[in-house]
């Protein structure tokens, strides 16, 4: 008997929650939020709620003559409908945008931020190179190895043509 | 079928800025990083091969 109960119950899913939520304000009242709400996304195309609640006079009459044969609906009142039971279509809510400008800009933006910090630091922070690296010291350096033969197979002394005294071309 | 489009009547900040921030944005940063990388004196240390000419160490 419990089971005969249980399947009528199913079989009578034909209320909106919209109507639920009417019926049982008379018992208590709900807070909107915890409320189902209505949402615009791919995943949930058919969301609980309408997304317009309180209809103007002009659309409760519209829902009315919904009620009746649907040939009888012109253009604009078929669009009318469909606004008032969801916000922005399909198209609309999968829109791309130009956020990707804003973002990637703001980012260089702050990266280059980061090269006026390193400016900063190599003006008041590093100390003076040693004089290891002085152009003269480096030429000199370079000789120095290329006459030791420093890496002569894959290396320095390899990229070194000794016959005719210059880079390798 | 008449298609109402209702985002395009109101351009948001990004259709607004988007190009002169992304624009902006990549210069700043390009300039500034090639003046670190060329104006502030860094040693860079890079090989010597085909860029630096030897010269004669020994003191005589």
């Amino acid at each position: 008997m419990l089971a005969t109960r249980v399947f009528s119950l199913v079989g009578k899913r034909a209320i909106s929650t919209s109507v639920c939520v009417r019926a049982h304000e008379s018992v208590v009242k709900s807070e909107d939020f915890s409320l189902s709400a209505y949402v615009d996304r791919r995943d949930h195309p058919l969301p609980e709620v309408a997304h317009v609640k309180h209809l103007s006079a002009s659309q409760k009459a519209l829902k009315e003559k919904e009620k009746a044969s649907w040939s009888s609906l012109s253009m604009d009142e078929k669009v009318e409908l469909y606004r008032i039971k969801f916000k922005e279509s399909f198209a609309e809510m999968n829109r791309g945008s130009n956020e990707w400008k804003t973002v990637v800009g703001g980012a260089m933006f702050f990266i280059g931020f980061t090269a006026l910090i390193i400016m900063w630091q190599k003006r008041h922070v590093y100390g003076p190179l040693p004089q290891s690296f002085d152009k003269e010291w480096v030429a000199k350096q370079t000789k120095r190895m290329l006459d030791m033969k420093v890496n002569p197979i894959q290396g320095l002394a390899s990229k070194w043509d000794y016959e005719k005294n210059e880079w390798k071309k | 079928m008449a298609r109402q489009s209702h985002q395009k009547c109101t351009p948001d900040f990004h259709d607004k800025y988007g190009n002169a921030v992304l624009a902006s944005g990549a210069t700043f940063c390009i300039a500034v990083w090639t003046s670190v990388a060329t104006q502030i004196k860094i040693e860079w240390n890079l090989s010597p091969v085909s860029r630096v000419t030897p010269k004669e160490w020994r003191d005589q």
